[in-house]
């Protein structure tokens, strides 16, 4: 898949809409735990879109060891560096 | 008209923005769930239903996604939820958090992974058999216990497959493989369910094959969250139990309207003629034209009602149902609109005709543009992007569940039977110049008495169903419409009626509350199939008849005004109550005083049965009736 600087901003819009955030409001720095509405369900929809979208299979492992949005889109694939 | 939307107007205001549609797929609604909850909290006149989820794996996710199918069918819930595979352990050891939520229906989230003991490899087929009895034991008692304290509504999962068989195919087909023992149980699920009105079964077992195993049960969310079906597929199971509840408190569609041309058939009857139309086994298209005519024609069968909203010359239209493959007949549809109107003007037509709101209704159309302006006049018509490939029609309809039904009765199969009928008494109606006499002519029987346990099933539909001749909209579950069936302070009345035409059925039902010598009115309600026809007056002919045996001296009338049900408001007016001044919350309170010497009201009406029995119970007497004509 393209790992270009458009998937990432798509990606980015769509987490927007999983925390219910006005579209743009994530950058990629923010931290996990200061996003008021990052919870289990969130989780588990970022999970899902990074199968759907990516083609990415994750464990939740996997994402515990995330801190950051930017972790997130290092995970799936779609953080513009090379996978 | 449909008995059991039950005489809604036909609705043309927008009750629900058009951002309340949800989409289609899984992914993009669970993207979009805080915008869409947003958006859906909108509605107005959200009706509050309690959900307990009792689950054997994690439900947050069914209860955020079921939440959201909820919101788009006019409910705003609130859920309790048991703590992780509480599900038992909550209701036998009565956890006062759930006694306390005290909730309108209980959805238990369990699967296969929930059975406690599997049969052992080569285990004989008495012991698989005393361990599916021992299975069974269980999960009775636990219904028993929920239905006793709670006495709600069950909605329960049957039993899903696991994805991995390390016996192969003798899974399915020895005594003591799991797939076999799984399917034992669902059998005994089913043979509870069809003995307990109040027990409803969610289909996992065929949820699962449609999305798909795999899917389905997804190991990655199993060991990291417990949940015991995937995110995505958890979307189908949500949509399911959604569907179910919405069957309970009556707002399934009711009508089906479709379009003709390569909707129903392949090609354009008035210009190909009706010889060249794409139908039938000797073309792959054509098959699949004539297998979605079967499936809509099943549906009729079952009780939808079926109307045509066709841009054509009505005689091409109707011409095209004499191909000598159309499985529908021109008599399957209860409303015809061929013409070249504005189809959303047709639809709004079909309503008046067949009195039922366009709410009840839903727009298959192969045409994308006429699904869109329908959509955009009319959002509270269902209109399925159904797209152009009549192969995928009948499973797009299967999949949003539009028609679910918790129960079958036999008048939802005399649905449809009734609007043929109707069209005979509207031609009869307009032959006559005096009403009275055209009332005459229909040669009316009533059938009037108290609950018996046959009709309990309907008289439960109509009265979670019936939105305008309903003075007070009071809604009960089968638990609650049984026990005010064997409650000696209640008079209960059900009444049928019959005409040279046809049985209209069960069409209505009063419930009074009766302390010393008063008695309220708690629920009276009227299917719109028979409106103007005095069927209201032979009702009240029957209560005062019940009030006179019972010594009771004085009724008091209960109106509740709701969107739907303004039709009613003068009716106690009437029939002879006075206003109660100063009522407030809500009630609008009348009052009548039962005369010794009773005038009936009823002058068209035969009454059939003999005897009414006061009350379910046997115990009670049974009194003899007075003829009313």
């Amino acid at each position: 898949m393209p790992n270009d600087g458009t998937k990432r901003n798509e990606f980015l819009l769509e987490m927007d809409e999983i925390l219910n955030l006005p579209a743009g409001t994530l950058r990629g720095d923010e931290k996990l735990e200061n996003l008021e509405n990052w919870d289990s369900t969130s989780l588990i929809t970022f999970i899902a879109m990074a199968e759907t979208n990516g083609g990415v299979s994750l464990s939740s492992d996997e994402i515990v060891t995330c801190s950051t949005v930017a972790d997130l889109l290092r995970l799936a694939r779609v953080d513009g560096d090379a996978a | 008209m449909s008995d059991i939307t039950e005489l809604s107007a036909p609705e043309t205001r927008p009750v629900k923005p058009a951002t309340a549609k949800l989409p289609v797929a899984a992914a993009e609604l669970m993207r979009k769930r805080g915008a869409l909850k947003r958006e859906l909290l909108k509605q107005k006149n959200l009706v509050p239903k309690r959900i307990a989820i009792l689950g054997g794996s994690t439900t947050s996710e069914v209860k955020s996604t079921l939440e959201l199918f909820l919101l788009s069918e006019g409910f705003e819930p609130t859920f309790y939820e048991s703590g992780y595979n509480r599900y038992y352990e909550d209701v036998q050891f009565e956890n006062p958090d759930l006694w306390n939520f005290k909730p309108d229906i209980v959805f238990v989230h369990t699967t296969w992974r929930n059975i406690t003991q599997f049969p052992e490899i080569l285990e004989s087929e008495n012991e698989v058999e005393n361990r599916v009895r021992h299975e069974m034991a269980r999960f009775e008692a636990f219904w028993d216990k929920i239905h006793e304290k709670l006495g709600v509504v069950i909605i329960q999962n049957n039993f899903d497959l696991p994805l991995l068989r390390p016996l192969g195919n003798l899974e399915a087909s020895q005594s003591f493989g799991r797939l076999n023992f799984l399917m034992r149980l669902n059998a005994e699920f089913a043979k509870y369910a069809q003995s307990h009105t109040h027990f409803l079964i969610n289909d996992i077992l065929y949820l699962s094959a449609q999305v798909g195993l795999e899917e389905w049960q997804r190991s990655n969310y199993w060991y990291a969250f417990h949940m015991a079906v995937g995110p995505t597929a958890t979307v189908a199971l949500a949509r399911s139990v959604a569907g179910i509840i919405k069957s309970i408190y009556g707002k399934s569609k009711k009508c089906l309207v479709l379009d003709l041309d390569n909707t129903l058939w392949g090609g354009v009857v008035g210009d190909d003629g009706v010889q060249n139309l794409i139908l039938g086994r000797d073309h792959a298209v054509g098959e699949a034209f004539l297998d979605f005519q079967r499936y809509v024609k099943d549906l009729q069968r079952r009780g939808v009602i079926l109307a045509v909203c066709s841009k054509n010359d009505p005689e091409n239209a109707k011409a095209g149902f004499s191909h000598p493959d159309s499985i529908l007949k021109g008599e399957d549809f209860s409303a015809f609109k061929a013409n070249w109107n504005p189809k959303s003007e047709n639809l709004r037509d079909i309503a008046t005709e067949l009195n039922i709101g366009l709410d009840s209704m839903v727009f298959v159309d192969d045409n994308p543009a006429e699904r869109a302006l329908v959509s955009a006049h009319l959002p509270n018509v269902a209109v399925p992007e159904v797209g152009s490939d009549v192969s995928l029609f009948a499973g797009i309809l299967e999949r949003e569940g539009y028609f679910e039904m918790h129960k079958l009765v036999q008048d939802d199969l005399n649905r449809t039977n009734y609007y043929s009928s109707n069209a005979q008494r509207d031609a009869a109606q307009a032959s006559f110049g005096d009403y009275g006499e055209f009332l005459a002519s229909l040669q009316m029987t009533a059938e009037i008495g108290a609950f018996v346990p046959t009709y309990l099933e309907r008289i439960t539909q109509l009265i979670n169903k019936t939105n305008q001749f309903n003075l007070t909209t009071k809604r009960y579950t089968s638990a609650e419409v049984e026990a005010i069936a064997q409650d000696p302070s209640t008079i209960t009345l059900y009444g049928r009626l019959a005409d040279k035409f046809g049985d209209n059925g069960l069409v209505s039902v009063i419930v009074g509350r009766v302390l010393d010598e008063e008695m309220e009115i708690d629920i009276w309600l009227m299917s719109c199939r028979v409106f103007n026809r005095e069927m209201e007056f032979a009702m009240f002919d029957a209560l005062i008849e019940q009030c006179q045996m019972r010594g009771i001296r004085k009724i008091v009338g209960v109106y509740i005004p709701s969107a739907k049900n303004g039709l009613v408001a003068g009716l106690y007016g009437t029939l002879g109550f006075g206003s109660v001044e100063g009522t407030a919350g809500g009630r609008q309170l009348w009052s009548y005083d039962v005369p010794a010497a009773y005038e009936v009201k009823s002058h068209h009406i035969r009454r059939a049965a003999e005897t009414v029995t006061v009350a379910l119970d046997e115990a009670k007497a049974t009194v003899p009736t007075v003829k009313l004509a």
